[in-house]
């Protein structure tokens, strides 16, 4: 017994070593880097760093400046982010989940923008933002194509999270039907011959029943709202001025734009932490809300 | 046991790989990692031509654009110094220095033009010669002479005579202009020809003024070059330009330039002739100065160059990198090569005739009234960058002049002046 259990612990090392390697080497190093940078001047580029202690996260906290607009922006835009990806996924859900003609057809046609690259994504959206809403407004005559989505501070943030929300939807829809079609049938059956209507039925069993989704689909949205990026530099560049800049792509200015290689990790070590804080708090109160049957 | 073994293998395989090195170092190996790739095809035509010159030396040329810095430190850090890279000119001279080599004493520093030469500089040492570049530029009001001549009117050379060419091409259906404010670098395009002129307003050089903004000595209320005249110009490309400025990017300015329905295009310069015309090869492109005052003298067009490449300094491989880009700068192929096969403003002395209007108009124009100093390369992009965004926030309402340049003084300060 306990030799068959040596071996297996040897096959455990064994197979995930590869892999523990490359996570090591492309995680945990560069993390563990990142902090000594963050406690130096260091431009990125010069051949020594200067080690200046605590002075670059003096400078992310007190100043009210670049890092706090771009926190802000972010908590906005996960806030929305998670409220409708998680609030028009789980009704499309329920939608896909009926028996009509059509349904595997369309749950395609809502992931298919998920498998797209979300450089691609922003780049189609840039496209029928300035040119398609040119041509529809040239059509209908509608002034809500003539409003600038892009260019306009308070209108681009909505236009990012907008795209954000209709890229990931897919993936969302997949892990709501997935936990739907995981509700017992015979629980939804005596509630109807208990004399529940559809909207009681769904609030009352279904929802609840669905707790291990959402909690999953709030953790994965939230953290992949925190997370940012790729759909922004693609759209605004974190413009017009600085209103759409999120913490990472503040992050990636600083470090590589602007040369401040040590602020920029000290930022990156800072928002990690806020992470961290965020994700488990949420995730605590979400499963402990969750009934079992 | 045979399974075990494959699969032991294979781990083993997988985990080495990791490790893989690259491949040697070799003086006769040159590895060029630049960006620009615009010209990957004259250069790669460049290489080819040197390769009967120098058959034993092998150049490696790689290009990309996306995000070209971030790789290139990556490289740097990492130990592997390409034999020749790239970078902007001007300040970041001093950025990269520590890895470059002085050209001062080849034979190319003959042949270079001085005001390429002098973006190559060191501030912090206040001479040398870091770098080359690929091209030299000109940087100026691009406009479509059909529609001045059409109108009858003369490209617009004071303050006041843009105003009034505002109204006339409006009243006859064209759009004056076309903007590109959506991207952060022609702000510093347009900026550098105010600031020039605000310079020689305050009796002063560029470079110093750029160094009293980078102390925080200067005040923008103090250059009515740039707090009336440059602002005044926003104004009026906003009153005259693009329905949503903010969304219109360069392929916005080309499509409203190339298409015909703009007079004049903010911000660009010699690298927007090629694409205007595929757009409408029969578009006839004038290339002038700014406005910049009440003083047709003024209004001058910048040349210069404003990207570098380096030659590495600590590299197995520096003599043939050497031998090539001397090569490049002072053999005849060479020097035809930029007009003949880059079709590129030639950063060399050289007396060919190029095919581009902007070029042509360009050389002549800086002839005739001389050009003015290329005052982007004065500053670092980092800088650029964030002027770009204020002015966005301006174009936006989100700020007002007062407190744009406040925003302006505070910033130029904290990024170029610091170090």
């Amino acid at each position: 017994m306990s030799k068959r259990k040596k071996k297996e612990m040897f096959d455990t090392l064994l197979y995930t070593l590869p892999a523990i390697l490359l996570v090591t080497v492309m995680m945990y190093i560069p993390f563990v880097m990142s902090g000594y940078y963050s406690l130096t001047r260091w431009n990125g580029i010069a051949k020594e760093a200067v080690f200046i202690g605590l002075e670059n996260f003096k400078t992310v906290l007190s100043s009210g400046g670049e890092f706090t607009g771009a926190l802000v922006f972010t908590i906005r835009y996960t806030f929305f982010f998670v409220l409708f990806s998680n609030v028009i996924a789980l009704f499309l859900a329920v939608c896909l989940t009926k028996k009509f003609k059509l349904a595997n057809l369309m749950r395609g046609v809502f992931f298919i923008p998920y498998i797209m690259s979300m450089t691609i994504v922003g780049f189609i959206w840039k496209f029928i933002f300035t040119q398609g809403f040119a041509r529809l407004s040239a059509m209908t005559g509608w002034g809500v194509w003539d409003l600038s989505w892009l260019g306009n501070p308070r209108l681009a943030f909505y236009a990012v999270t907008m795209v954000g929300v209709w890229q990931s939807l897919g993936f969302y829809i997949v892990l709501y039907i997935a936990g739907l079609q995981a509700v017992p049938k015979d629980v939804l059956e005596a509630s109807t011959v208990d004399g529940a209507n559809g909207r009681q039925t769904f609030f009352r069993i279904t929802l609840p029943l669905l707790g291990p989704s959402i909690t999953t689909c709030l953790f994965m949205s939230l953290t992949n709202g925190l997370k940012v990026f790729d759909i922004i530099l693609a759209l605004t560049k974190g413009g017009p001025g600085s209103s759409t800049y999120s913490v990472t792509l503040q992050i990636y200015k600083e470090a590589f734009q602007n040369n401040n290689y040590g602020l920029g990790s000290a930022e990156s070590i800072v928002y990690f932490v806020i992470v961290l804080v965020l994700t488990q708090v949420v995730l605590k109160i979400s499963s402990s809300r969750e009934v079992a049957l | 046991m045979k399974r075990k073994l494959i699969s032991g293998i294979l781990v083993g395989a997988m985990t080495l790989s990791l490790f893989a090195a690259t491949a040697m170092a070799d003086e006769n190996e040159v590895y060029m990692f630049i960006n620009q790739p615009e010209y990957a095809d004259a250069i790669t035509e460049l290489i080819d031509a040197y390769a009967e010159v120098a058959p034993d030396v092998t150049i490696n040329y790689e290009t990309t654009q996306n995000d070209y810095p971030t790789l290139l430190k990556a490289k740097l850090n990492s130990g592997e110094v390409p034999d020749i890279f790239a970078s902007t000119s001007g300040k970041e001279i001093d950025v990269y220095r520590e890895y470059s080599l002085d050209l001062s004493d080849q034979p190319l520093a003959e042949t270079i033009l001085p005001s390429v030469a002098s973006a190559m500089a060191s501030t912090e040492e206040g001479g040398g010669l870091y770098g080359i570049a690929i091209k030299g530029n000109y940087f100026g009001l691009v406009y479509n002479k059909g529609i001045f001549d059409e109108l009858g009117l003369e490209v617009p050379q004071t303050v006041d005579e843009l105003t009034a060419a505002c109204e006339a091409i409006s009243e006859a259906g064209y759009k004056p202009f076309t903007t590109g404010y959506a991207e952060w670098w022609v702000f510093k395009h347009i900026f550098q020809h105010y600031l020039a002129a605000a310079a020689d307003g305050a009796g002063t050089t560029v470079a110093e003024l750029v160094q009293q903004f980078e102390k925080g000595e200067a005040r923008i209320a103090d250059l009515p070059e740039i707090y009336n005249n440059f602002f005044d110009l926003i104004d009026l490309s906003l009153q005259y330009g693009d329905d949503k400025p903010l969304e219109t990017d360069l392929s916005g300015e080309l499509a409203a330039y190339g298409g015909g329905t703009a007079a004049m295009v903010l911000g660009q310069g010699a690298w927007i002739e090629a694409d205007s015309l595929a757009i409408d090869p029969e578009l006839q492109v004038g290339f002038s100065g700014y406005p910049v005052t009440d003083d047709p003298a003024q209004c001058q067009i910048i040349s210069g160059s404003d990207q570098a490449l380096h030659i590495a300094k600590d590299s197995e491989a520096q003599q043939a990198a050497l031998d090539f880009v001397n090569w490049w700068y002072t053999s005849d192929y060479g020097m035809a090569w930029f007009t003949d096969v880059a079709g590129v403003v030639p950063p060399v002395a050289s007396d060919a005739e190029s095919e581009f209007e902007v070029i042509k108009q360009g050389s002549a124009l800086e002839e005739e009234k001389g050009s003015a100093p290329l005052g982007v390369c004065y500053s670092t992009d980092s800088w650029w960058q964030k002027f770009g965004e204020l002015m966005q926030d301006y174009i936006a309402g989100t700020a007002d002049k007062d407190a744009t340049c406040a925003a302006i003084e505070e910033n130029w300060a904290a990024i170029d002046g610091a170090k």
